[in-house]
């Protein structure tokens, strides 16, 4: 890798080489989630030299960034359905850390491949089941109960298979600030998972949330994604959208809901990187009650190789 | 008589006849054949052992999946590529022969030279691109990357030569495409069991190489230079019916075979969607501009046509390659008149067509351009000699077409004889082909055909009109005229053109032309032509004038715009050679211009797509309609999302966009793409999608909205799986809970309910009926899906997988228009398209050879890069040298030839990599460069010159791309000595192996060994001297002993990465590049002679005497010893002194006859003694003799009294022990 900086100091250039992966930890800064680097880091794991088993350390949920417990419910069985799987691909959640202060640890490990597979994910399937954690740490074990309860009494009028487990961590496994919240997920009958969660305000901003209050929005904001429907949920589209880009010459299709900002431009960026553009097409279900418009994307894929990985 | 001559019968003993007789009669016998011994007799057939069952079943599973292939993609589009043919083998083996009777086999057209590939449609799906391959080994890697099928021609007079091992070589490497031989040269062998033999040893020689059963032609004699016609058309038929499968290397990484290169615009066959390219012999280069043209050699599919009738192909031959390739067509009546001048006329190839011309260069040579379109270069010539006569003609064209065509053939015909006698002169200048004259031809036909293309963008419908037929009429003299206008038209209106200066350069051209124009060598053809046009466009005019008063109405530009086409179509098909046999039989055919027209017209829609021979000036003259297409297409589509996001067509459409925005509500507003991007840079990057005004999930329809995403909300009939089953097992019920029914298919009042329905209206039953269908189907799938599980073995599977796969990414896309095709998917494979590429060496265009191939290869995302490469790498059997490290070596490794300096080395057991000095042998080894990186797996060999030829086969060395590893540390060896000058017990001091206090340190701990085999370790470092340090040995070391420490020392590989650009050079010289020269060869030109270390000289090895001092034993020991082994130290005698030797006796005369006297007496005396010893020698040998006679008898006479005394002691014995058995007998019972 080349990285240059030019004589006033005012451009960065930098030039990346080949990913080497391997053991690692980092510490990352507390103003942002772990989610947010391990959004990336979930790019670029599968084209590493070798395995990549990284250790994060810092903000495991927040309200920002998606947290670490709904990138393992969601982005990795995403990722999975590219061919990326295998027993070590993993997210492993030691400690929480909530903000401000952080302290959470997570273990990230991620096997390599040389070529990624076309998708046709296009139907989403009904939902068969809803799933969820609601964590506490350095609060009363009852909040998550309490959050469990309400959230509960939301869902069931679509769905009698709910169960959300309540996860409270206690001594080191707790991190440094006091905080809860919950995440929520849906799996269909063919595999897709959308995905909904809430945190509470940390500890000295904002007011304090009553669990009940938390629970039933974060049980609503699920509904919400449900509404929005597609076979990714909308955190994850740019995941999808890349490991498509980057597959084989072959058609990769793969129905969202809307798409979001974040991946609007996401798009752009594929294109200006990769010159590549997917056909987008608004799919209305002629259906009435299975949420709102979908977007079926279609792209050719680069033909990407792992140039990193050795072979023998 | 005659009964007696007739032939007896004879009974077939072999043949199919024969076996069926032999089988009808055991049939008869009851015997049955073989096929039924499993039946007569089945015990024969039993397992006999299980283990050998097993054995053999496991032996014929092996065999079989070894001949599976791994299934891959097959990503070829629905109208493939051509095929590319390379023609390969030593010079004067009849390459360029049997392209040409391949080409007139297929067009029934002849070539008669060869400069570049040549494209022809060999079938309805199928076109084939011929390239012939020189002996220059860059033509042959080049082109053994990109064959997908490869003529191997072989002199069977000669046997096989070097390069076809060669090729076979690099086509290993490079992906193995199909192979075919081609004995030739078969007529030269007289003795026919000769000729069998030598064909036999061919063919299984060649087997040997490509596969066992690999296809062999043989071309036997020839007939009038050329191979035998059924012989050449059975290859064509192999060729054009053969399968191909996919390469690896090619599907993943496009390349492009490049027809013409125009200044800095490439033509080509094949496609790409990436950046970075590599031209093959030049370099690497970005992309500046991709777009794609209508092919020139277009499948006939297209065109809606059944199969190819005779006509048609030959239209199909276009010779596409201008650049390189002109076509000749001997099929008019008037080219038959001058046949023979013609040909040669025709060969050279006509500079044509082409296009915009690269900015900087004013170099009229660099403009290669040739098109092939004779029949354009035909027309221009008619002016000279026709002009008046066609000015004339235009005259009454309106009145008298009939006259029209006869004077223009007449014209023709005239023309040829003016021809004939002009070309006698010119052809000369022809032959040579002048570069600038060619440029300049080339350049008025561009200007005229541009004149002709844009006239509809700017002009109206009349203005357009005239225009046309004005310069059907005066083309090439007004050329002047007109490329003015061009120029005015020009300015006027600016469409997106690549290339604006064009208009300046035909203005420096234009001067030139005249002179040319005048010169221009014309054919008859071409004066038909002009005047055919002529007409058809005043038709056109007549026509239009008739329909439309006023141009301007959008109709009659569509009209206008059909007509522009026909015309140009017809235009274009000046060229060919279809109008040429049309016009040889123009006479007969009057309307046949309008006929055309109307042809034309017809066929309106796909002519922008067939038009072919402009070839590519096509892409423009479609701008317009093209512009017409994308507005309408935007008006069509609803606000649509890709918009939002790609943001095509932002800028002039902002009231578009608006609508968009509204349409898509609350859900899309955040991402317009011009504010909302701006603001969101600063913005918080996150991925999350949240939520702005959710709704109220309490309410019940808000609820119900998404009621039927959960499985219990309500399904589709055909996707609800137990429904069905449910439906199937028991026909109708009712759903209590939801109170909806359900009904089966035949249900127990179906008879009724179907009689109800027949009064229903049809629709309903149909709906129903097909909803039965429906149903049955899924349930048929499912039970297919359930039973056919256990029979679909894994490759089947995968293979039913890809096979999906490739269906799918065919029928993807294949709705679409071209042009949002190519921004969705790229360039598809077999697509013609124009590559721009910039900062391009003006070597590279100034010593254009059309012979050699320019091949473009597409480089992915990170291959552009450079850096260290490994590879395993063996050095070829048959290469006769061994390599050396740190020598140049030329590598052909993806698309790319280079020279770079690798470092060999090898890996130890303990994973070390140390570096070697030679390849070995016959053993694979590493090798690390610093070159391009290339995907892992990519085959590469490594030659050590391009240039020149010698007889031994050239290629070093092949191998296999094993990493990118910037991190590889190859080590070699360094032996440190030492001394010792100071010896303890087992310990010692040692000095002279470092320098250092701190290099001692680091070395600690480090194992030492002396020469002569004893091993230490270096404990820690003395004060004085400086770098010497105490160690400790397994023994006692002498002082005269070496000691020394083993160590590895990193070596850096050299970064030396050199692209071989043998098509810079000039022409003529292409095979003569050499990069950087070996030091072996430097000092070998140089004559300096290497420095050799005295030391490492090899001497006579000269053996001294060794002289050993005389063993010294101790007086005492001696006095020990006994006298046996007392050393005797009788000392030699010395020469007696004088005064002691005795003197000498002299006898007397009479002592001397007693002394004989004696003598004599002692002789006979030992004489009596010895006749004495013998005699009684013998005494006692009779003696002997007689005494063991005696005692033999004696001994005998003993034996025999024994034996007596035996017996009776024996029956003595007996007796006793007889009586004592019943003694003791008696005394048992007794007791």
């Amino acid at each position: 890798s080349r990285i240059e900086i030019n004589q006033t100091g005012t451009t960065l250039y930098y030039q990346p080489g080949l990913l080497y992966g391997g053991s690692l930890e980092h510490d990352c800064s507390p103003s942002r989630g772990i989610g947010y680097y391990l959004e990336s880091l979930l790019c670029l794991a599968p084209f590493m030299k070798h395995p990549l088993k990284i250790v994060l350390r810092g903000v495991t949920n927040d309200q920002v960034d998606p947290s670490v417990d709904v990138l393992k419910a969601t982005a990795l069985p995403l990722l999975k359905k590219f061919g990326i799987d295998g027993e070590s691909l993993e997210i492993k959640i030691n400690r929480r850390g909530m903000p401000p202060k952080g302290g959470g640890e997570i273990v990230f490990s991620c096997p390599v491949r040389k070529v990624l597979q076309p998708v046709q994910f296009t139907d989403p399937g009904k939902i068969k089941r809803i799933r969820g954690t609601a964590y506490s740490v350095r609060v009363s074990p009852q909040m998550a109960n309490r959050m469990v309860e309400s959230a509960r009494g939301i869902l069931n009028k679509f769905l009698p298979d709910i169960y959300i487990y309540t996860d409270h961590m206690k001594g080191v496994s707790s991190g440094k600030s006091p905080g809860f919240g919950m995440c929520l997920t849906a799996e269909t009958i063919n595999g897709t998972i959308l995905s909904a969660e809430l945190a509470s305000n940390p500890q000295g901003q904002g007011e304090a949330v009553l669990p009940e209050e938390l629970g039933q929005s974060c049980a609503k904001l699920l509904l919400e994604e449900v509404y929005r429907g597609g076979c990714v949920d909308s955190t994850n589209q740019s995941l999808a959208l890349l490991l498509m880009t980057l597959g084989q010459r072959d058609v990769s299709k793969v129905l969202l809901g809307p798409l979001s900002p974040y991946t609007i431009e996401f798009l752009r960026h594929l294109r200006s990187f990769f010159q590549i553009m997917f056909k987008i097409e608004t799919k209305t279900t002629e259906e009435e009650h299975t949420g709102g418009e979908k977007v079926l994307m279609t792209c050719v894929g680069i033909g990407f190789h792992n140039l990193s990985k050795t072979i023998r | 008589m005659e009964e007696k001559e007739k032939k007896k019968h004879r009974a077939k003993h072999s043949g199919p006849k024969a076996e069926k007789k032999r089988k009808r009669y055991l049939n008869d016998l009851g015997i049955g054949d073989e096929e039924n011994a499993r039946k007569r007799n089945p015990k024969a057939f039993t397992v006999q052992s299980a283990v050998r069952m097993a054995r053999t079943f496991h032996r014929t599973q092996d065999l079989k999946t070894k001949k599976h292939h791994i299934p891959v993609v097959d990503r070829t589009p629905l109208e493939p590529p051509p095929v590319v043919v390379v023609v390969v083998g030593p010079p004067k083996v009849g390459k360029s022969t049997v392209i040409k009777c391949l080409i007139k086999n297929f067009t029934r057209q002849k070539l008669v030279e060869i400069r570049g590939p040549v494209t022809i449609v060999s079938g309805k799906k199928r076109r084939l691109t011929i390239i012939e391959c020189g002996c220059d080994i860059n033509t042959m890697i080049d082109l053994a990357k990109v064959a997908d099928l490869v003529l191997m021609l072989i002199d069977a007079s000669f046997g096989f030569e070097m390069e076809t091992f060669e090729f076979l070589n690099i086509c290993q490497v490079h992906g193995f495409p199909k192979i075919m031989g081609v004995l030739t040269h078969l007529d030269t062998f007289k003795n026919n069991k000769q000729l069998k033999k030598t064909k036999k040893k061919l063919k299984h020689r060649f087997w040997t190489e490509v596969y066992p059963g690999a296809k062999l032609f043989y071309l036997s004699g020839m007939v009038h230079g050329e191979y035998q016609k059924q012989e050449v058309h059975n290859l064509g038929r192999f060729i054009s019916v053969m399968k191909f499968r996919p390469l690896t290397w090619q599907t993943s990484h496009p390349y492009v075979l490049a027809d013409r290169c125009v200044f800095f615009s490439l033509f080509f066959i094949l496609s790409i969607d990436c950046t970075l390219i590599k031209m093959f012999g030049v370099g690497d280069f970005t992309v500046s501009d991709v777009s794609f043209l209508p092919d020139p050699c277009a499948l006939p599919e297209q065109q809606k046509k059944r199969s190819l009738n005779e006509k048609e192909k030959l239209e199909e031959v276009r010779p596409n390659h201008e650049l390189v390739q002109s076509l000749i067509s001997t099929h008019s009546a008037i080219d038959v008149k001058m046949a023979s001048s013609k040909v040669s006329l025709f060969m050279d190839s006509k500079p044509l067509g082409s296009e915009d011309v690269g900015q900087e260069f004013v170099m009229p040579k660099e403009e290669r351009q040739v098109d092939l379109k004779t029949g354009r270069v035909r027309r221009k010539a008619v002016f000279e000699d026709d002009e008046k006569e066609n000015e004339a003609s235009d005259e009454e064209d309106d009145q008298e077409e009939e006259d029209d065509e006869e004077a223009v053939s007449e014209d023709g015909s005239e023309g040829d004889d003016e021809n004939d006698a002009e070309e006698e002169s010119e052809r000369v200048l022809l032959r040579e082909g002048i570069a600038v004259r060619r440029a300049k031809r080339l350049k008025t036909e561009v200007a005229q055909e541009e004149a002709v293309n844009e006239l509809p963008a700017f002009a109206d419908s009349d203005d357009d009109l005239e225009m046309s037929s004005e310069e059907g009429e005066t083309a090439p003299e007004d050329s002047e005229m007109e490329e003015d206008e061009e120029e005015e038209e020009e300015e006027e209106g600016d469409v997106q053109r690549t290339c604006k200066d064009e208009s300046s350069d035909s203005e420096f051209e234009a001067p030139n032309k005249r002179a040319e124009s005048k010169k221009a060598v014309l054919t008859t053809d071409s004066g038909n032509c002009t005047a055919e046009e002529a007409s058809e466009s005043e038709d056109e005019n007549s026509s239009l004038e008739e329909g439309d008063d006023e141009g301007g109405s959008h109709e009659e530009l569509e009209a206008e715009e059909s007509n522009r086409n026909g015309f140009q179509h017809s235009q274009a098909k000046k060229a060919d050679s279809v109008r040429q046999t049309k016009v040889k039989t123009v006479d007969t055919e009057d309307d046949d211009v309008e006929n055309l027209l109307r042809e034309k017209e017809e066929y309106e829609e796909e002519i922008d797509l067939s038009v072919d021979t402009t070839g590519a000036l096509k892409w423009k003259e479609d701008l317009t309609q093209k512009a017409a297409e994308a507005f309408l297409r935007q008006q069509r589509s609803t606000p649509n999302l890709r918009k939002l996001v790609y943001g095509t067509a932002v800028e002039d459409e902002d009231q578009e966009s608006e609508d968009a925005d509204d349409e898509l509500g609350g859900l899309f507003r955040v991402s317009r793409p011009d504010t909302a991007s701006k603001q969101k840079a600063n913005a918080l990057d996150c991925s999350k999608f949240l939520v702005e005004k959710p709704q109220d999930w309490d309410l019940e329809e808000v609820m119900n909205s998404i009621r039927d995403c959960f499985v219990t909300g309500k399904w589709e009939d055909d996707k609800d799986v137990t429904l069905l089953k449910i439906i199937h097992l028991y026909g109708d019920f009712e759903d209590l809970e939801t109170g909806v029914v359900h009904k089966g298919k035949a249900a127990a009042g179906g008879e009724q309910e179907e009689d109800e329905e027949t009064t229903k209206p049809e629709p309903e039953e149909e709906k129903k009926k097909k909803e039965r269908m429906d149903k049955k189907r899924k349930l048929k799938e499912m039970f297919d899906a359930e039973y056919d599980e256990g029979d679909a073995t894994y490759f089947d599977d995968l293979k039913e997988e890809m096979h999906k796969q490739a269906q799918l990414n065919r029928a993807e896309f294949e709705d679409q228009d071209d042009e949002t095709r190519v921004q969705y998917e790229g360039f598809r494979p077999g697509m013609y398209v124009r590559i721009e590429i910039e900062n391009v060496p003006c070597e590279f265009v100034m010593n254009f050879d059309p012979h050699y191939p320019i091949i473009l290869g597409g480089l992915g995302n990170s291959e552009g890069n450079v850096g260290y490469v490994q590879l395993r790498l063996k050095k070829h059997r048959w290469y006769k040298k061994i390599l050396k490290t740190r020598d140049p070596l030329i590598l052909s490794l993806g698309w790319r030839r280079f020279q770079t300096i690798p470092m060999f080395y090898i890996e130890d057991h303990n994973g070390r990599h140390r570096l070697l000095k030679y390849t070995p042998q016959h053993m694979h080894c590493g090798a690390a460069f610093w070159g391009p990186i290339t995907p892992q797996g990519t085959g590469f060999l490594a030659v050590q010159s391009v240039s020149g030829t010698t007889p031994d086969f050239r290629i070093a060395a092949t191998g296999v791309v094993l990493d990118l590893d910037k991190s590889i540390t190859i080590v070699k060896k360094l032996k440190l000595t030492g001394y010792p000058f100071k010896i303890f017990k087992n310990t010692c001091f040692i000095k002279g192996m470092f320098n250092s206090q701190l290099e001692v340190a680091k070395f600690e701990g480090a194992a030492i060994r002396s020469v002569s085999g004893i091993r230490g370790q270096i404990k820690k470092a003395l004060r004085a001297p400086v770098g010497a340090f105490r160690a400790t040995f397994e023994d006692k070391l002498l002082m005269s002993d070496i000691v020394f420490v083993r160590t590895w020392y990193p070596v850096s590989i050299p970064t030396f990465y050199n692209p071989v650009t043998s098509l810079l050079k000039p022409a003529g010289e292409k095979d003569s590049w050499s990069g950087m020269k070996t030091t072996g060869q430097l000092r070998y030109e140089r004559g300096i002679k290497l420095k050799q270390n005295k030391d490492s000289l090899y001497k006579p090895i000269v053996r001294e005497k060794r002289h050993f001092n005389k063993l010294h034993i101790p007086k005492a020991l001696q006095k020990a010893l006994p006298f046996k082994n007392k050393p005797k130290n009788l000392e030699k005698k010395g020469k007696t002194p004088k005064d002691q030797w005795r003197p000498a006796v002299i006898r007397e005369p009479h002592e001397k006859k007693i002394s004989a006297l004696l003598s004599a007496l002692s002789t006979v005396n030992n004489y009596k003694i010895k006749k004495a010893k013998v005699k009684h020698r013998e005494q006692l040998k009779e003696y002997l003799k007689v005494k063991q006679k005696e005692d033999e008898q004696k001994f005998k006479r003993q034996k025999e009294a024994k034996k007596k005394v035996y017996r009776i002691l024996g029956q003595r014995e007996k007796k006793r022990q007889k009586s004592s058995l019943k003694g003791s007998s008696k005394g048992e019972k007794s007791v």
